[in-house]
């Protein structure tokens, strides 16, 4: 049985098949309800093969990326076919057998590294425990150190001491690399990944994507990659299979696929994945409005916040975290300015502070010329009405327990709108960012997330703003969602004059719709100058970096092994003294590790970079 | 949905589409038959505590030395004339069982109610505003939890006549401090929740998040335990009757008909049990009730209806 998937090289239909999957159908069966997930898939990957596995979320790859642990919780069920590893078919197994398969056959990785690993157990002990229980007879020192083998294969510094760390002290990239670990530690045949670089920084994401690659050539491990990124499973994979809806639509190298697709939906699929460099690449139209006159927004003006935290390791004293280190930024009205940064650089302190639910500890912002420190009771509460932020998460950031229309209503509620006119009004709202009649009465539970947004959207539009804060509010939808809103987004701004400030570490989205990107580094902007500028001439390296990690489909114009970074911020406590940067600048010099760049305006805080040799 | 099958089969969310959520959860709790066995045993109950006393003229105070002890009508030698049975001084216990049942259930509601509605604000507001005002509202219930009930209700019903509003008073006292800790726990960690931070951003006051935003989160699972107390409650009542610190005779109470029942345990069993056999029933009508709106509520909170 070869799949044409696997048949593409002729070296590799000689390997043994390690994973075969026939006819596999999973149903959900909730009281009367059957719905159809996974619908006649069929694969087979060979030892030591590479797999990719494309589709939307809700296509069914975590439910195909769990069958093929042999994990089909209630209220799924399988109804047909067979996933058999290595020969033996999983639905024939005996629940002990299952456990002694998983951990040694087959590897599996979440999308979520958060919640895969015991709070209370230090990293390196549980997974070195998880090696003793499927591998008997392995002495605490050989697990121990095979382990620690495999944190430095991951390249988690100093390994030795984050062996006895617990996750909290793990930031998501090291866990995420610890959760390989974890998963490889029993040396398994079937590596699943499902999903892994999601919820990582474009830097971090690029690290975890060639780590993976260089681990695929020295361990003998088959790999099964779940993603709904066209390019990140390009960089990464040579047969592609696209799944929609539980079926496989089509499958092939992934050339032929990427730039000949037979399928409508795979072709959706490549356009909608972002793009931001070369011919067709859609950017703002008003990337020139720098030079257009307009009226000032917002103002930030030297804003720093500093937070402080008892310092654990004494019996006393506070640390204080410099979250926020003196950021100026002028917004004008009808552009779309982009802020972006890896987490952790301040972003959301900053985004806090812009919609005034936490103070700066110095330093103005106004909005409309209004300085917000002044404001208080009724007069704040109608400016708050102009600004408005949409939250990231949109699992969490709407009451559980109300509808949507109540939802929509508590906003008009709080700024003291009747009640006839709110239900009129919300109405109105829900239609127009797409939400039907229906929705009206639904709680949030049963709802995907691009329909959750859109509910955060219209609880947000509903007030009539002129000032949106997008903070990583589409980060956590696939790209065809994500498309789908930025349309919204666009349709939003030419009805309703809109301003948007886009807080994200996509810079794709930045550079689809932002007419002035800022670049944030731990708690200061590095640099801050027109789309057009920033994607093909950047200043500063920090921003090279960032760019040469996004996956796209095309050649980006930096090279990543030139300008890719290694390693993770250093943290807002220590900040390293001269130019913050210079720890993981590849260009760094004496001057960089001495004296901190000023940021060079050439325009009043608008066009500039800091950093001592820019355009280096 | 062309017949009662397919009607039948069509997922539940599809013929509830359209009503509220309060609809929907009332809908799914109704449809249960346990709840509606409670609720049905319950409104018996209250409608007979009040009613029996009022129709029959029975004074449930009445001595009649000639038929003491006489065992309930199921019992060889029991009349209809005293369906429970009567006491060691010829009182009808049917009538003095549903008096006490009338205390008990007056009582125990007035008391958790008040309990559970101090202490979680109690705990909302030290939980969610924190620092200060965390600290000094929850050292006040830690001195609170280190007073035992029974010595403070020694003291205070000692001092001054027990009366119905002093009794639920002393019980409802030494029961909030529970409650403020349960709902201080559980606003911490909701407070820190994206939708909290949401209601900021639209700029909701302090007291709208608590009270709409919060309280109706984590209140349901706690009032559930709440229905417990109630148990507990009637208990306690007992027990202060039994001490006779309880509503003080002639007024029957379950604590003091036991009290009165306790030294003919051997030949005139029923007079201590009949109490208890009220206790169970309305318990049981209560958390019967209680059991099928927190899993209606647990199937709409998990998006099945």
């Amino acid at each position: 049985m070869n799949a044409p998937a696997t048949s593409s090289s002729p070296a590799r239909s000689e390997r043994e098949t390690i994973l075969a999957v026939e006819d596999l159908g999973i149903e959900l069966v909730r009281g009367a309800e059957r719905r159809a997930i996974l619908d006649g898939v069929s694969f087979a990957v060979p030892e030591r093969g590479l797999i990719g596995i494309i589709g939307e979320s809700g296509s069914g790859k975590t439910v195909l990326g769990r069958a093929l642990t042999g994990w089909v919780p209630e209220p799924l069920r399988q109804t047909r076919g067979s996933v058999a590893v290595a020969g033996r078919k999983l639905s024939q197994l005996t629940n002990e057998e299952l456990r002694q398969l998983r951990g040694r056959t087959v590897g599996y990785i979440g999308s979520d590294p958060g919640t895969s690993f015991d709070p209370t157990l230090p990293i390196g002990v549980q997974i070195a425990q998880k090696l003793r229980a499927v591998v008997p007879h392995t002495g605490w020192a050989a697990a121990k150190k095979r382990v620690l083998d495999l944190l430095d294969q991951v390249r988690i510094p100093s390994a030795a001491r984050r062996f006895d760390e617990y996750p909290y002290q793990f930031s998501g990239g090291m866990l995420q690399r610890a959760a390989i670990v974890d998963a490889l530690v029993a040396q398994p045949k079937i590596l699943i990944c499902d999903n892994i670089t999601q919820p990582l920084d474009v830097t971090i994401a690029a690290q975890i994507v060639r780590l993976l690659r260089g681990l695929e050539r020295d361990l003998a491990t088959a790999i099964v990659f779940f993603t709904s990124s066209v390019p990140v499973a390009k960089e990464l994979i040579d047969d592609l299979i696209i799944l929609d809806k539980g079926r496989i639509i089509e499958r092939g190298p992934k050339d032929r696929v990427i730039a000949r697709p037979a399928e409508a939906h795979t072709r959706r699929l490549i356009d909608s994945s972002p793009r931001i460099w070369g011919k067709d690449v859609d950017v703002p139209r008003n990337t020139t409005a720098a030079a257009l006159p307009s009226d000032v927004l917002l103002s930030v003006e030297d804003v720093v916040k500093t937070y402080r935290v008892p310092d654990r390791t004494r019996f006393s004293g506070t640390l204080e975290v410099k979250a926020v280190r003196g950021v100026t930024l002028d917004i004008r009205a009808g552009e779309n300015v982009g802020l972006v940064g890896e987490s952790g650089c301040g972003k959301s302190t900053l985004s806090r502070l812009l919609s005034w639910i936490e103070t700066p500890d110095r330093g103005h912002i106004r909005f409309q010329g209004k300085d917000m420190a002044g404001l208080r009771g009724k007069e704040l509460l109608a400016m708050r009405r102009k600004f408005q932020l949409l939250l990231q998460d949109p699992y969490n950031c709407l009451p559980p327990h109300l509808s949507v229309a109540k939802t929509i209503r508590t906003s008009l509620d709080i700024h003291g709108v009747k009640r006839a006119e709110a239900r009129e009004r919300a109405r109105a709202v829900m239609h127009e960012v797409g939400l039907k009649d229906d929705d009206a009465e639904r709680l949030p539970i049963g709802m995907s997330a691009g329909q959750r947004q859109r509910v955060n959207i219209a609880r947000a539009l509903v007030l009539e703003p002129t000032l949106l804060i997008l903070d990583e509010t589409l980060s956590s939808l696939d790209p065809a969602e994500q498309s789908r809103l930025i349309d919204l987004f666009e349709r939003l701004q030419a009805k309703h004059g809109l301003t948007y400030l886009v807080i994200s570490h996509d810079l794709a989205l930045v550079r689809k719709v932002c007419s002035r990107v800022a670049v944030m580094y731990l708690g200061k902007i590095v640099e801050n100058a027109g789309n057009a500028r920033i994607f093909d001439n950047p200043g500063n390296p920090y921003t090279r970096a960032l760019l040469s990690a996004v996956p796209v489909l095309d050649k980006g114009p930096f090279n990543p092994a030139e300008c890719l970074v290694d390693g993770e911020p250093p943290s807002p406590i220590n900040v390293p003294k001269g130019c913050s940067f210079a720890t993981r600048c590849p260009k760094a010099a004496d001057l960089c590790r001495s004296s901190e760049p000023l940021f060079s305006t050439s325009e009043q805080n608008r066009n500039g970079v800091a950093c001592h040799f820019p355009y280096h | 949905m062309t017949d009662m099958t397919a009607s039948a089969l069509t997922p539940p969310r599809a013929s509830t589409r359209g009503l509220s959520p309060a609809a929907r959860l009332w809908r799914e709790t109704w449809g249960q038959r346990e709840f509606r066995f409670g609720l049905i045993l319950i409104l018996t109950l209250i409608a007979a505590s009040i009613l029996v006393p009022l129709v029959t003229g029975i004074d449930p105070a009445k001595m009649q030395i000639k038929d003491k002890y006489l065992p309930p009508v199921f019992l060889p030698g029991g009349t209809w004339a005293h369906i429970l049975g009567t006491d060691h001084l010829g009182r009808d216990l049917f009538v003095r069982s549903l008096i006490g049942l009338q205390y008990a259930l007056g009582i125990s509601f007035t008391t958790v109610i008040l309990m559970f509605l101090f202490g979680s604000m109690v705990g909302l507001v030290s939980g969610y505003f924190g620092k200060v005002v965390d600290a000094l509202l929850m050292r006040l219930t830690d001195a609170q939890l280190s007073i035992p009930l029974i010595i403070l209700a020694i003291t205070l019903l000692t001092v001054s006549r027990p009366t119905v509003p002093l009794i639920i008073f002393v019980l409802a006292v030494s029961g909030w401090p529970v409650y403020a800790r349960v709902a201080r726990g559980v606003t911490l960690s909701e407070r820190n929740k994206e939708y909290v931070r949401a209601a900021q951003i639209l700029g909701a006051s302090h007291w709208r998040i608590i009270l709409t935003m919060i309280a109706p989160n984590i209140l349901p699972p706690i009032a559930f335990v709440a229905v417990l107390d109630l148990a507990r409650m009637m208990i306690f009542e007992a027990i202060l009757g039994f001490m006779s610190i309880g509503v003080q005779p002639p007024t029957p109470t379950f604590g003091n008909i036991i009290a009165d029942g306790r030294k003919y345990l051997i030949n005139a069993w029923w007079i201590a049990t009949m109490p208890g056999g009220f206790l169970l029933l309305a318990l049981l009508s209560i958390n019967l009730m209680g059991a099928s709106l927190e899993r209606a509520r647990n199937k709409l909170f998990s998006g099945q209806i």
